[in-house]
C-alpha cells in the first residue's frame, strides 16, 4: 500500500486493485502462499506464474457447500440439531470477540438449518444472527424485509436456503468493505469450526465415505482460512484464534497424503475433469483425533 | 518540508478513500454481469459459490485468489468486465501447490467461462488479467479502471459407475 503515496490517478488505480484484493494475506510472495502440507514452500512456484507481485486473495468456501454433499451423499432425512449451538447461548456473548465468533458460528447453524430444512428452527437461529450481528456491526445485512422474506417462504426450502446464503454473504462482505477485518476473520473461524463440527457430528467414519474425504479435504479451506487471518494478526483475539486453528492444522497434517499421478485437466466423454495431485486418507484414529480437536476448539468459541 | 508531508497526506487520504469507495462499488457485480445467456437457460442446478468475488481492475492489473475446489463437485468459473475495458478479461487457472498451468482462456477462443469436474480436492490460483488497451471513459468512475467479476458456481457431480460413492 506503500505505493498509494505516488498520486497520479492510474497508479491510484492500479493500488486498488491490491486493496481490492482485500482476503489478501499482506505482503507475502507466491511462493510463501503455497499452501503444500500445508506448509512446505515451493520455491520454484513464483517462476511459473505470473512473477509480478500481485498480491494473493484467499477465497474461503461457505459451509452451504459442505451441508449441500454431506446431505446429498450421506445424510439426506437428517434433522437434528443437538450439535448446534443453542440460541439460548446468544445473551452469554457480551464482549467483542465471542460476539464475533458465534456471530459466524449462528451463521453457520442458520446455513444448515435451511439445507436440512429444519424450518421450525431457523427462525430462532435467524433471530440470534440478527441479534448478534446489531452487536458485530452488521446490522445494515439484515434488513427487516429479509425477515419478512424469510417468514413468507418458510415452505420453500430453496429459496430459505437463498435467503440464508445471502445473509452470509452480506454479512461478510459488509465487515470486509467497512474495513472490520479483525472481526470478520474471527467470524469465518467460528463459521469453519461450526461447520467442521456439525459435520463431524453427523458422519460416521469409515474409509470409503465420501463424506469422510470431503470432512479430510477440509484441511485446503483451513490453510485458506489461515492465511487470510494472518493478515488482522495484529489483534490479539485474531491472534489467539490463528492459535488454536493452527493445533487443528497439525493434526490434519498427520492425515496421509496419497499421490494419485500429475495435477491435470482432461477431456472424459465430452466434460474436462481436474484429476491427479494427492488424496488424503484419513484412518479412524486420524478422523477421531479431528473430531476432538474440533470439539475442543468449538467448545471454546461457544463458552461450553 | 512539513508542508510536503501534510500535502502528501491529504493526498494519500483522498486517494485512499476515492479507492475505498470504488471497492465497495463493485461489490457483488459478478452476481449482476457475470450471468451469462447460455448459463441462465442451463437447467442443470449450478448453486452460487461463495468464493466469487468481484474487484476494480486497472488496465494491464493482475489479480490472483486462491480457492478450493472439492472432489466430486462440477464447477463454472465465469469472468467478466465493465465494458469500458473492452469485453474480453484473460484469466488462467494454476494448480494452488505445484503452480502448475491447467488453464488459460486465451489458449480457449477467448472463453469467459470454464467448466470442469473437480476428481480430486485442490487448492486453485485464478489469475485475472485486464489487457492493456484503449478504454472510454464513464461518469464517476476513473478513467482506467472498472469492475471485474470472477463468478464461480458448484453442483455435486452426476453420480456415475459402480465406484462413485
Amino acid at each position: 500500500m506503500k505505493k498509494i503515496v505516488i498520486t497520479t490517478l492510474s497508479a491510484a488505480a492500479l493500488s486498488s486493485v491490491f486493496m481490492l484484493t482485500s482476503c489478501g494475506g499482506g505482503n507475502k510472495s507466491d511462493a510463501d502462499n503455497i499452501g503444500a502440507d500445508s506448509t512446505k514452500v515451493d520455491t520454484t512456484a513464483a517462476t511459473k506464474s505470473n512473477q509480478s507481485s500481485t498480491e494473493m486473495s484467499y477465497q474461503i468456501p461457505s459451509p452451504k457447500e459442505m451441508f449441500v454433499f454431506i446431505k446429498q451423499v450421506a445424510s439426506k432425512n437428517n434433522k437434528r440439531t443437538d450439535m448446534l449451538n443453542s440460541p439460548d447461548n446468544a445473551k452469554n456473548y457480551t464482549d467483542a470477540k465471542t460476539q464475533a465468533l458465534n456471530f459466524g458460528i449462528y451463521s453457520c447453524d442458520l446455513t444448515y438449518c435451511s439445507i436440512f430444512e429444519v424450518g421450525t428452527d431457523m427462525l430462532k437461529y435467524f433471530k440470534t444472527v440478527k441479534q448478534l450481528g446489531d452487536a458485530v456491526g452488521v446490522s445494515n445485512s439484515i434488513s427487516p424485509s429479509t425477515v419478512k422474506s424469510l417468514e413468507k417462504n418458510m415452505g420453500n426450502p430453496d429459496s430459505l436456503v437463498e435467503i440464508a446464503d445471502d445473509l452470509y454473504f452480506s454479512s461478510f462482505e459488509s465487515m470486509q468493505n467497512s474495513q472490520q477485518g479483525n472481526i470478520l476473520a474471527l467470524s469465518v473461524a467460528g463459521g469453519y469450526i461450526e461447520g467442521l463440527n456439525i459435520a463431524c457430528s453427523l458422519v460416521k467414519y469409515d474409509k470409503k465415505n465420501p463424506a469422510v474425504e470431503r470432512i479430510a479435504d477440509e484441511k485446503y479451506t483451513l490453510d485458506n482460512i489461515i492465511d487470510f487471518m494472518k493478515k488482522y494478526e495484529s489483534d490479539a483475539s485474531v491472534k489467539e484464534t490463528i492459535a488454536k486453528l493452527e493445533e487443528l492444522r497439525t493434526t490434519f497434517n498427520q492425515v496421509t497424503e496419497k499421490q494419485e499421478g500429475k495435477v491435470a485437466v482432461k477431456e472424459e466423454k465430452g466434460a474436462k475433469v481436474l484429476g491427479g495431485g494427492s488424496e488424503l486418507e484419513m484412518t479412524e484414529a486420524q478422523y477421531k483425533a479431528i473430531t476432538d480437536k474440533v470439539t475442543s476448539i468449538r467448545n471454546s468459541f461457544t463458552g461450553k | 518540508m512539513k508542508r510536503i508531508i501534510a500535502i502528501l497526506v491529504v493526498l494519500i487520504s483522498l486517494t485512499t478513500s476515492k479507492i475505498v469507495a470504488q471497492a465497495s462499488a463493485c461489490g457483488d457485480f459478478h452476481r449482476k454481469a457475470c450471468y451469462m445467456e447460455g448459463t441462465k437457460k442451463d437447467k442443470r442446478q449450478f448453486m452460487y459459490n461463495a468464493q466469487s468475488k468481484s474487484g476494480l481492475f486497472a488496465q494491464g492489473s493482475i489479480s490472483k485468489m486462491r480457492c478450493i475446489v472439492y472432489k466430486g463437485m462440477d464447477y463454472r468459473m465465469t469472468v467478466c468486465c465493465e465494458t469500458i475495458l473492452g469485453d474480453k478479461v484473460n484469466f488462467k487457472i494454476y494448480d494452488g501447490r505445484t503452480n502448475e498451468l491447467l488453464f488459460d482462456n486465451t489458449k480457449n477462443d477467448n472463453s469467459q467461462q470454464f467448466e470442469f469436474q473437480a476428481s480430486t480436492t485442490r487448492q486453485l490460483i485464478i489469475e485475472a488479467t485486464v489487457p492493456a488497451g484503449e478504454v472510454k471513459e464513464e461518469k464517476g468512475k476513473a478513467e482506467t479502471a472498472a469492475c471485474v467479476g470472477l463468478l464461480i458456481e458448484n453442483k455435486v457431480s452426476e453420480r456415475t459407475g459402480f465406484s462413485q460413492y
